[in-house]
């Protein structure tokens, strides 16, 4: 009788290969086919993810085309094009038929894709779901036609199945069109293919976005901007972030005939001299070929090589958006709801985690249609991707709610929490290797690096809109007291006069006192000649003012400006420049304008309008000069703004006084007669 | 329950007498001198007028009656506000002028629409323009119907064996006998009632029950309850409108009637009772012309709730706020009455006069109200 099988032979027995259907079966919730709903949104953003990528790597500006139609009671047809490079005939099979083949694990670079299994796993979706093959429409710029494959994926190979293939004319020089049918639901809504390529359009507003809705409805993201965003650059990797097998495989696929040419040129960072104290530390001669450097001695050569002060990752591996862009992606996209207010985006420096670079940028829209009884919008975005699922466990979230919003102007309970208001808030986090929580790539992981990061952006996009709401409540006062001295003086000085029988007095010396403010008014105007922008300043206080007045702009813009009448001081690296006005006397008034060349991008909200000479509660339109200015004052203005600070810090006369209209006639609504 | 003050209110002097007094346009006009002079004098436009607040009560011990205090609040041209309502008031002021000229009256509803006229200075709501004509009463220490304003005919209605004569609009004179001579409504009080306008002539009643509800009164009506305790029942129609409460004064004064006052059981009928007995605070300036000190409380009370076992309501959220701000009220600061509004807060009920209808249509007038008047001593 032969003896039983031993535990290591059973284990033996039950020992295969597991194939790729197996592991799409068990991993279909972290690659986002878990139902027909998402996994159409899946579909669609990762074959939209890969022609933005390949737009991106090729320079050209992205035209995409998805196009979405029933087929059946629960399928639906798929067709995503791309104005691309093309893909050469022979990657064809492998980039859409097989899972984990991709160009970017490797390449240290800011993209979309980082895994090689995105669109190999919608594939593998449509095949498992309706049998039908991948229609690959592909042409590269150098080949006359495009060719078309139908592609199964062979489950137990993971290796591509080439159904039929043809070769066809195509009306366009390059480009992609991959074609599906899967097991699938078309909704609108939430978390939905439209929200996904309007979030995309907002972060991409280089790209040209069309949506072809299965009941004919064309949606069509137009383009902002005629700009390819810069390239980001490949960059080499950094110690810091590498793993002990990244550091295996580097060193065995490397050309470098030693040690220190490798330190020093394959890794990011390392200086010559930095590389002679790892090796020293690493126990390792600097001319030992890097292919025999195995086992013990590669992690001996890790732990030096995070040991010794090393160059920080240099962010040219990123591709931020940049805060021009934020701006005019969210103004395109949102246009329907006409904000009140477009925060100036906040574009952080870059940071560095572990061994990659990150950015964190916030954009801000405040007010229009916006709903002010709910909470905030919030579009997350890695890497120009938006992320629809698992907003709560985002760090992004996260640093949101723990931020106390009511110091900024938004509702919030007890100071934490989503606040609620009119707002939208756009946040984009930017790195050559994002940490999500999952391989779903729908939220990104917490971070204390990445949470300072975004905590600083999100506070300078609050202080903006406190600015901005401190404003308008300053411009509604104003505006009333407009109304008193324009409306309603002039017609209570007549119904006196008339009846007391005695001539209209005049009425400068009243208006000045109600008023008393100094008023800066500023408008944008564009004409075929060019864009202006004038500047009214009038005096509505009871006394004579000297002022001297100032402007921040854009630095690029204030290049291209014509002042008139000429400034008595600018720092045209800062982007600034001021005037001493002529003395005002009570009503006086005077002129200042700024005068662009047609077209330029200019607006209200580009200006910062400051006056010193005069306190803030005086002032009306433009805020008191910043401290940090350090600019040289006239003596008068110095003199004025000193009576200023002694008028200001007298008690106002009447002050105390009850207001007769607001006192509470209490009991009174009651006790009518 | 809370008795009134005890002191018989001295009679209304002939200074207090209402009628469009030759001199009523001139305080007007010195409003205007003031704000011409402020304006020419390069100053703010303002006004100072008493507050009209409950805060601002206070209790006039020789009248027995709450009228305004010192209290003072500014309406200046500072604030939209008050910069709109100063231009109202000229507004008015002309407008009055006017009509003195030409003779004629308006209506406060006739105001009200006469201002669409006077684009930015036009009144929002017949409330805006009812407050600043109650301004211009206490700035100019005239009544509105010395600028020739008066409210539409909707009187109380009177039911009882008294005699009146009355001037009516053709200057005819009729002698009306307030049971005899009216049908089922009874006789409607016109919005004035000054000597002019009505004589007392006689009466055989004992007093004078203020009812709230129109359907108190027809039971009492129907029951013949006038006739058998030689009563007059007066229906004050929710709040009681200046008129009603200017009758009521008249009555006690030269009838020398005692009034009870029999309202709903909840806080805002102690309101309607607060303000025929002590002065409505919006009319505060009024107070010794409007208010009847003597008039006394009869029920509904929190303990009739509890001792006839009516069928009652929980106190909402409102009635519970309107019942705390009495507490602050100085007008309710008597030990009974805020021991009322305590017991009201405490059982959490309120119930209507008809929850008596509970124990049959007669029970009304043959047992709560004769029990609660021998408890009184009226009967
Ligand atoms: N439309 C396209 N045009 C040109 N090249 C493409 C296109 N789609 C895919 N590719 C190439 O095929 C590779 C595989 O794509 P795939 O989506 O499977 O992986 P990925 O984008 O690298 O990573 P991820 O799994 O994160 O999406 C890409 O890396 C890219 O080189
Ligand atoms: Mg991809």
């Amino acid at each position: 009788m032969a003896p039983p099988p031993t535990i290591a032979q059973q284990l033996a027995a039950k020992q295969r290969e597991i194939s790729v259907a197996e592991f799409f079966e068990r991993n279909r919730q972290i690659l986002g086919f878990d139902n027909p709903q998402r996994s159409l949104l899946t579909t669609v953003k990762e074959a939209t993810d890969n022609g933005l990528d390949a737009c991106e790597e090729a320079g050209i500006l992205p035209e995409i085309l998805v196009e979405i139609s029933k087929e059946g009671e629960d399928r639906v047809h798929v067709s995503v094009e791309d104005n691309g490079p093309g893909i050469l005939r022979k990657e064809i099979p492998n980039v859409f038929a097989r899972l984990l083949y991709g160009s970017r694990f490797h390449s240290n670079r800011q993209a979309r894709g980082q895994q090689g299994i995105g669109i190999s796993a919608a594939v593998l979706y449509a095949n498992l779901t309706t049998a039908r093959p991948a229609k690959i429409t592909s042409k590269v710029e150098e080949e006359e036609a495009a060719h078309v494959l139908d592609l199964f994926i062979d489950t137990q190979k993971n290796q591509p199945r080439v159904a039929s293939e043809d070769v066809v004319l195509w009306d366009r020089p390059h480009g992609t069109k991959i074609e599906l049918v899967l097991k699938a639901r078309y909704v609108r809504g939430r978390q939905s293919p439209y929200e996904y390529l309007r979030g995309t359009a907002i972060v991409n507003p280089h790209a040209r976005i069309v949506l072809v809705e299965p009941d004919g409805t064309r949606v069509t993201f137009e383009r902002a901007t005629e700009e390819c965003p810069p390239i980001a650059k490949e960059t080499l990797p950094h110690p810091y972030g590498l793993e002990l097998g990244e550091l295996g495989y580097h060193l065995k696929g490397t050309k470098r005939p030693t040690c220190v040419e490798f330190l020093t040129k394959d890794l990011q960072g390392v200086s010559p001299r930095a590389a002679k104290e790892v090796l020293v530390a690493a126990n390792l001669k600097a001319s030992t070929p890097p292919g025999s450097v195995q086992g013990e001695a590669q992690e001996r050569l890790l732990t030096a090589l995070r040991g010794v002060p090393l160059v920080a990752p240099s962010a040219d591996g990123l591709s931020p958006i940049g805060a021009m862009l934020i701006k005019r992606g969210l103004r395109n996209v949102l246009g329907e709801v006409r904000p009140d207010f477009f925060a100036p985006p906040v574009s952080r420096p870059a940071k560095v985690r572990g061994g990659f670079p990150f950015m964190v940028e916030v954009g801000l829209v405040y007010g229009g249609a916006l709903p002010a009884d709910q909470p905030i919008q919030i579009l997350r975005f890695a890497n120009r991707v938006p992320l629809l699922f698992q907003q709560g466990a985002c760090a992004i979230t996260n640093a949101i709610s723990n931020m106390d919003w009511r110091r900024y102007g938004l509702d919030q309970k007890s100071g934490s929490g989503l606040p609620s208001g009119p707002a939208l808030l756009l946040v984009h986090v930017a790195s050559t290797k994002i940490p999500f929580t999952s391989e779903a790539k729908e939220a990104i992981a917490e971070d204390p690096e990445i949470d300072r990061e975004l905590t600083l952006a999100l506070q300078g996009a609050a202080r903006h809109l406190r600015t901005h709401l401190s404003r308008r409540t300053r411009r509604d006062l104003a505006s009333e007291k407009f109304a008193i001295i324009l409306k309603i003086l002039p017609k209570l000085a007549e119904k006196t006069s008339h009846l007391v029988g005695k001539p209209i007095p005049d009425l400068i010396p009243v208006i000045t006192r109600i008023m008393d403010v100094v008023n800066v008014e500023t408008s944008v105007t564009s004409a075929a000649e060019g864009v202006r922008v004038p500047v009214e300043i009038t005096n509505y206080t009871p006394r004579a003012r000297v002022l001297e007045l100032f402007v921040e702009l854009p630095a690029e813009l204030l290049a291209h400006a014509t002042l008139e009448p000429a400034p008595d001081g600018t720092e045209a690296a800062l982007g600034r420049a001021w005037w001493t006005l002529p003395k005002l006397a009570p009503s006086g008034r005077t002129h200042v304008e700024l005068r662009f060349p047609p077209r330029t991008d200019a607006e209200a909200n580009d200006f910062d309008w400051y006056v010193a000479g005069i306190d803030e509660a005086h002032l009306l339109g433009a805020d008191p000069l910043p401290g940090d200015w350090e600019v040289r004052l006239p003596r008068t203005i110095v003199e004025a703004a000193e009576a200023a600070a002694e008028e200001a810090r007298a008690p106002g006369a009447g002050e105390e006084e009850v207001d007769y209209d607001a006192a509470e006639s209490s009991a009174s609504a009651a006790e009518d007669d | 329950m809370p008795r009134s003050r005890a002191r018989a209110p001295p009679k209304t002097t002939d200074e207090d007498e209402p009628r469009v007094r030759a001199d009523a346009l001139q305080p007007t006009l010195a409003l205007a001198e003031a704000i011409y002079d402020q304006l020419d004098a390069g100053e703010i436009p303002r006004m100072r007028l008493p507050l009209r607040t409950k805060q601002n009560l206070s209790f006039q011990a020789r009248d027995g009656v709450w009228k305004l205090g010192r209290q003072l609040g500014t309406r200046s041209a500072r604030k939209l506000d008050g910069a709109l309502m100063l231009l109202r008031t000229f507004y008015l002021v002309d407008f009055i002028n006017e009509m003195a000229r030409d003779k004629k009256t308006s209506t406060l509803r006739e105001l009200y629409y006469i201002s669409e006229a006077w684009e930015e200075a036009k009144f929002h709501s017949e409330d805006e323009s009812n407050l600043l004509i109650e301004d211009l009463e206490v700035l100019c220490t005239r009544l509105r119907e010395d600028f020739r304003l008066h409210p539409e005919e909707n009187g109380a209605s009177v039911i009882g064996d008294l005699t009146i004569r009355e001037r009516n609009r053709k200057g005819i004179v009729k002698t009306i006998n307030c049971r005899d001579d009216v049908g089922d409504g009874g006789y409607s009080l016109p919005f004035n009632v000054e000597k002019e306008k009505i004589e007392f002539v006689s009466t055989k009643a004992k007093f004078v029950i203020a009812i709230e509800c129109g359907g108190m009164v027809d039971r009492l009506a129907e029951n013949g309850f006038d006739e058998e305790h030689e009563a007059i029942l007066l229906h004050l129609k929710g709040q009681p409108a200046r008129s009603t409460r200017r009758f009521l004064r008249r009555v006690t004064e030269e009838l020398k009637l005692p009034v009870v006052v029999f309202t709903d059981g909840d806080p805002w009928s102690f309101r309607i009772y607060a303000s025929v007995a002590y002065g409505a605070i919006k009319t505060a300036h009024l107070s010794s012309y409007l208010a009847t000190p003597s008039a006394e409380f009869l029920g509904v009370t929190a303990s009739d709730i509890e001792n006839y076992n009516l069928p009652s309501d929980h106190l909402s959220e409102q009635d519970i706020r309107a019942l705390q701000a009495e507490l602050t009220d100085p007008r309710f600061g008597t030990p009974d009455w805020r021991a009322e509004i305590e017991l009201m807060l405490k059982n959490g009920k309120k119930a209507e006069q008809q929850s008596l209808a509970k124990y049959g249509l007669n029970y009304v007038t043959e047992h709560y109200l004769p029990e609660k008047l021998t408890e009184m001593g009226i009967l």
